[in-house]
């Protein structure tokens, strides 16, 4: 406001007190709901972990061994002196200010439930430190290979955990003999068309895996004899794997490294899946985690090997398991009291109980896990189907265009309907009509796969959209057809951003809860799903079963380990959309 | 080169390959095809089932009934909905409190003030908050929030209440207010800006007088948007409000002039429509009765609800996409 | 069909090197236009043009931005198609037969007609699958490699790219991608080349290049080019198209008879920089 204070005949001038205030003021909005998220996530992480009992000499210990050798590789990584002593200065004087303060505002306003000022440090000092480490290290060529290799280790045991469990709804000896019949002699036929150039014989890989994966639908009743599930697994999943890797080696020149990449993990996980049954874990699973994890991780090492450059970033894994087990065994030998995490491994493999310490996750990660499997492979169908339609297949004028323009508010408004009205046409038309089932998991796939079918249509419209016009003419005027265009130019460009999307809805589909109560899904079951048509649960419809509960161990402990292990599996989700994407704009 | 006399070969091909782009074409077709399918069958699963209920009950009686007790003990079935709207209308209306003021402010930051470094990572973090599953909302408004609240400003609050699923339902509508509003003064031309400048406005100036004013159609569009979001909000209010249909006490204050305190909606147990819903569902509901066919009455009503208010934001919506 | 009147210029009598050099009168029609109008919407972009377009020459069209030379050059490969407000009256004949005639599949038409567009477009695919991608969507049985080699080599590109046929096409400079989208063009061994002033978004001596490049084209092609560079179509073209707003074809002749003695005045002031 221009007030006339105007001085020694100056421009006077003008207050900016109030647009001081209002600046803060709505960056302070900016912030409160995600910290208010923040403030949430800390007491669940605080009661899935049971960190209210953590002793400091047990936090002081895990911190020394773990935290501190991870955020020095990270300062070694960015190897820049000036983020070093910024974050010294902030760790130690976050130490000093997060003691006082907590003291005093504990001595002299209120006291604050579950947390120490140890606890508070971790979260709102170490935890975001390490965090903007973590992303400056990885811009570091040490950091990067590290982190590519921890990802690969955690994403291949995440992917082949993810595979072994859709298994246990399908059937395994149909998918042998496709495999067999159908997929091995595809994959040659159109392997030795493009080695030999033969358009023929890979014209005709479509066909001959159609017929073979037909045929194997009708053979699975009248062979009886089959071979066990470790060697049908070995034969359909761990070979083929181990060859591509091997042939992505191959394709950077070394033979015997190719050899090596196939064969050493197809070895391990050999072994690996006939030796496991002796330890009590389930044979097939070891194998098919073991070669998930083995061939990227020995590719990786490979073009790591091959680069030359920061390879000491290959030692972070076993920084953090040595660091890990030194913590354990510090613990064990000064007796250090520990606390009892409600997180653990027992409740991810453990069945749903009476009792909160026996309380397991397993069926309903199972079910979840299904369930998105499916949705996954009919949202993206009949997303991207729909979004070419859209964007490729219609005029802007005309009878077309109108009903283009009539598609495209009707996804919109789609996308506005509540989850809980989709429920009930899951209801209405998918478990009563077309008697699919109450609370099946193919009920729920087709009921979540049309709850997230308008938000995959619009991002994949986006991405399609973003394909330069000049790509589409150029192919054109090479008398490309519409598809020849749509297929060779424009959704390689556009799949990035396509599959980005798909995962971002899955994470919303991996969450829904109303629906799933709507079809008539069980809260609770105590053994994991064997068909697409048996009852099933989810990760959230069992969060919601037991929040309900009135005991405190657990409202307050299996819930928050419910909570925690959904929310990791979707920040996992997530985070490869957005490395998906950032990967696809930097090779732009 | 071929002899210019001989025409070239340009005739429509019969064979293979247009079979082949025509059923690529036709299965894009199908796919978009189906998207219309759904909203036909949501329309008619509700309707169909929405018929039978009111052959059984008035709609009068639907509209008007103060008491909603689908299965009750002791008989007295009664399928009043304006128990349920006061549910319904309490959530919102403080949800809305919390979301929409804090969704502009967010949105002005974000535009006006924010650095690019700044937007470029408070726009993702707040996508987060939309992100997070209700039944995890639920959770920490029945677990955290209400226990808090209790230990500090309302001792005598019960433990399912409206308050607490309000909050949560608010800070999870923030980025959905703040991401449409803030693309709608994105859109605001530069020049508008450089021309309050120019008359010796100071930013804050700007950004009341100038830019929320010229962007007032995005952010109406993008406050029913949000309203709707908390319309159709299910898991979050039901762990967190409970399950009791109940009418407010009404009480006089002097004069005589009826009164409702507020304490008695916010601070007690309540039931939205969305609850109502999950409440029979989880019933042993099977098809045919009246409450299974209510439950289809209150999806129907649900639905025509949102579906209005979509289409008064998009009509809002496409003015101030026509201004600039 | 109108062709009669071609018949008695049919044969082709010398083998020419150069450009200028190549006499200009007596060739085959590659193209032939015949009133032709075009419209968008309601506005009229070409307006009543009839020409014919010799076998193995460079054409230019040259006008006023807005003139409808663009819009023209799309008329024969029918990219206008694309455009829906578009309207086509009259006949473009491409080797005696009307490409508007409903029979024809302007998808198999294309195939037949290269073309290059104003800024280098190469896909965002290695420089191999770049040329090879029109055999690959035309189901091209011989030996890909061998073609791609040819038609770099005709690009005049092989030597700088042989060794890196497998990088992206997108990693080249700008005038070497225009290059090897010269050479995706000519790959499935068109009869025509349109060329949509290909040099505009280069610099000089990436221009220059090009400039020579469809000075050899023409040995094997008919090139047809629109620029807005009038020293350029004087330098590389055999025949010249003058249009003027609105539309119309002003004067068609030898590019030596426009430049040196044209018979209309508003071509002499256009050319000569008095306006447009």
């Amino acid at each position: 406001m221009a007030t006339d204070n105007a001085t020694d005949g100056g421009f006077g001038e003008v207050s900016r007190v109030r647009g001081i205030v209002f600046e803060y003021l709505s960056l302070g909005a900016s912030v409160a709901g995600l910290v208010a998220l923040g403030v949430l996530l800390v007491y669940v992480a605080i009661d899935a972990f049971d960190l209210a009992d953590a002793s400091p000499e047990w936090l002081l210990t895990y911190f020394l061994t773990l935290v501190v050798p991870f955020l020095a590789f990270c300062l070694y990584s960015a190897g820049d002196r000036a983020v070093t002593r910024r974050a010294l200065g902030v760790l130690g004087g976050g130490l000093v200010a997060v003691a006082a303060l907590f003291t005093a505002v504990e001595a002299f306003v209120v006291e604050i439930p579950r947390l120490s000022w140890q606890l508070t440090y971790l979260f709102v000092v170490a935890a975001p430190v390490t965090a903007y480490l973590a992303y400056v290290g990885s811009r570091g060529r040490v950091g990067a290979v590290g982190f590519g290799l921890v990802g690969r280790l955690v994403g291949g045991a995440a992917i082949g955990l993810a595979v072994g469990t859709l298994f246990l709804v399908f059937d395994e000896l149909v998918w042998f003999l496709a495999y067999t019949l159908g997929v091995f002699p595809a994959a040659v036929l159109y392997a030795y068309g493009r080695w030999r150039s033969a358009g023929r014989a890979m014209t005709a890989a479509a066909p001959v895996g159609l017929v073979g994966i037909v045929a194997a639908v009708f053979l699975r009743g009248v062979i009886a004899t089959y071979p066990s599930d470790l060697l049908i697994y070995i034969w359909t999943l761990a070979v083929p794997i181990a060859v591509v890797g091997a042939v992505v080696v191959d394709g950077r020149g070394s033979r015997i490294a190719a050899a090596a990449a196939g064969g050493v993990p197809l070895a391990v996980a050999t072994a690996g899946g006939f030796l496991a049954g002796g330890f009590g874990v389930p044979g097939p699973t070891a194998l098919i985690v073991l070669i998930a994890v083995g061939v990227p991780t020995a590719v990786y090492v490979h073009r790591a090997i091959d680069e030359g450059d920061g390879l000491i970033g290959l030692g972070l894994p076993f920084l953090l398991v040595v660091g890990a087990l030194v913590g354990a065994l510090v613990v064990e030998a000064w007796g250090v009291p520990a606390p009892d995490p409600w997180l653990d491994v027992g409740f991810v493999t453990g069945s749903p109980s009476r009792t909160a310490a026996d309380a397991g996750l397993y069926p309903a990660i199972v079910g979840s896990v299904i369930i998105i499997a499916l949705v996954a492979v009919l949202s993206f169908v009949l997303g991207v189907g729909t979004s070419i339609f859209l964007e490729e297949y219609t005029a802007e004028s005309g009878l077309i265009g109108s009903l283009t323009r009539l598609l495209q508010v009707n996804i919109a408004n789609l996308a506005a309907i509540p989850s809980v009205v989709y429920g009930l046409l899951g209801l209405g038309l998918f478990a009563n009509l077309l008697g699919l089932g109450f609370g099946t998991a193919v009920t729920a796939s087709l009921t979540l796969s049309l709850l997230i079918l308008p938000i995959t249509i619009i991002s994949a419209q986006e991405a399609i959209r973003s394909v330069p016009e000049d790509l589409r003419r150029g192919s054109d005027a090479m008398g490309a057809t519409r598809w020849q265009t749509t297929k060779n130019v424009v959704l390689p460009e556009a799949l990035p951003g396509i599959l980005t999307g798909t995962i971002l809805a899955l994470g919303r589909a991996i969450g829904e809860t109303a629906p799933l109560i709507m079809i008539g899904a069980a809260t609770t079951v105590f053994s994991a799903p064997d068909s697409l048509f048996s009852k099933f649960s989810a990760m959230p419809m069992q969060i919601y079963a037991w929040a309900g509960f009135p005991q405190a161990e657990f409202r307050y402990g299996v819930v928050a380990a419910g909570v925690i292990t959904l929310l990791v599996i979707l920040v996992g989700m997530n985070g490869t959309a957005i490395l998906l994407r950032n990967r696809a704009e930097r090779g732009n | 080169m071929t002899d210019s006399t001989e025409s070239p070969d340009l005739q429509r091909r019969s064979g293979l390959r247009r079979l082949k782009e025509g059923t690529y074409g036709g299965f894009f077709a199908a796919c978009a095809a189906v998207t219309l399918l759904t909203t036909v069958a949501i329309f008619v699963t509700l309707l169909s089932d929405a018929v039978v209920f009111f052959q059984e009950i008035a709609i009068a009686e639907f509209l008007t009934g103060t008491n909603w007790s689908p299965n009750p003990a002791g008989g007295g079935q009664a399928f009043g909905i304006i128990p349920l709207l006061i549910g319904t209308l309490t959530v919102t209306i403080t949800a809305a409190c919390i979301a929409l003021p804090i969704g502009t402010l967010t949105a002005i930051y974000l535009s006006e003030y924010a650095s690019p470094n700044a937007r470029s990572i408070l726009k993702p973090l707040l996508e987060v908050l939309a992100g997070i599953p209700t039944v995890v909302y639920g959770y920490f408004a029945l677990v955290y929030i209400t226990p808090a609240l209790k230990a500090t400003v309302f001792p005598e609050m019960s433990t399912f209440n409206a308050l607490s699923a309000s909050i949560m339902v608010g800070i999870m509508t923030i980025p959905m207010v703040s991401s449409i509003s803030e693309d709608a003064m994105s859109a605001v031309p530069d020049e508008l800006r450089q021309a309050g400048y120019g008359l010796g406005a100071t930013k804050f100036e700007v950004s009341t007088g100038i830019v929320v004013p010229a962007s007032i159609s995005g952010i109406a569009s993008s406050y029913i948007l949000a309203v709707s979001r908390a319309i159709g909000e299910t898991m979050i209010v039901v762990v967190a409000m409970g399950a009791q249909a109940r009418m407010p006490a009404v009480q006089e204050a002097i004069f005589g002039i009826p009164y409702i305190n507020p304490a008695d909606i916010l601070l007690e147990s309540g039931m939205t429509i969305t609850v109502a819903m999950v409440q029979i569902a989880q019933s042993d509901l099977t098809g045919g009765t009246i409450p299974y066919d209510s439950m289809f009455a209150l999806g129907l009503s649900l639905f025509v609800v949102t579906l209005v208010m979509n289409v008064i934001s998009d009509i809002i919506a496409e003015r101030y996409r026509e201004e600039y | 069909m109108s062709n009669t009147e071609t018949s008695d210029s049919l044969i082709t009598t010398d083998v020419e090197t150069g450009a200028n050099e190549r006499s200009a009168t007596t060739d085959a029609t590659a193209v032939a236009a015949r009133d032709l109008d075009v419209y968008y919407g309601d506005e009229q972009a070409i307006d009543g043009v009839s020409m014919e377009i010799p076998e193995n020459r460079v054409t230019a069209l040259i006008g006023p931005s807005g003139c409808g030379k663009s819009t023209f050059l799309r008329c024969i490969n029918r990219m206008n198609d694309m455009i829906e407000i578009c309207r086509v009256e009259g006949d473009v004949e491409f080797g005696g037969k009307n490409v508007y005639d409903a029979d024809v599949d302007p998808v198999a038409l294309r195939r037949k007609i290269g073309m290059v567009f104003q800024k280098p477009n190469p896909f965002p695919k290695s420089i191999r699958d770049n040329v090879a991608y029109g055999l690959k969507i035309q189901g091209f049985d011989g030996d890909v490699d061998e073609r791609v080699e040819e038609s770099l080599k005709g690009a005049a590109l092989w030597d700088e790219v042989k060794d890196q046929l497998g990088s992206s096409g997108l990693e080249l400079s700008g005038g070497q991608q225009q290059r090897l989208c010269i050479a995706r063009a000519i790959a499935p061994d068109p009869e025509v080349i349109l060329m949509d002033e290909p040099t505009s978004a280069l610099d000089p001596v990436a221009a220059s290049k090009i400039e020579d490049l469809i000075d050899d084209l023409a040995e094997e092609y008919t090139v047809i080019i629109v620029t807005h560079n009038m020293q350029q179509a004087a330098r590389i073209s055999d025949r010249t198209a003058v249009f003027l707003t609105g539309g119309r074809l002003v004067e068609y002749d030898d590019t030596t008879k426009i430049f040196e003695d044209p018979e209309e005045q508003r071509v002499e002031d256009y050319i000569t920089g008095k306006f447009g």
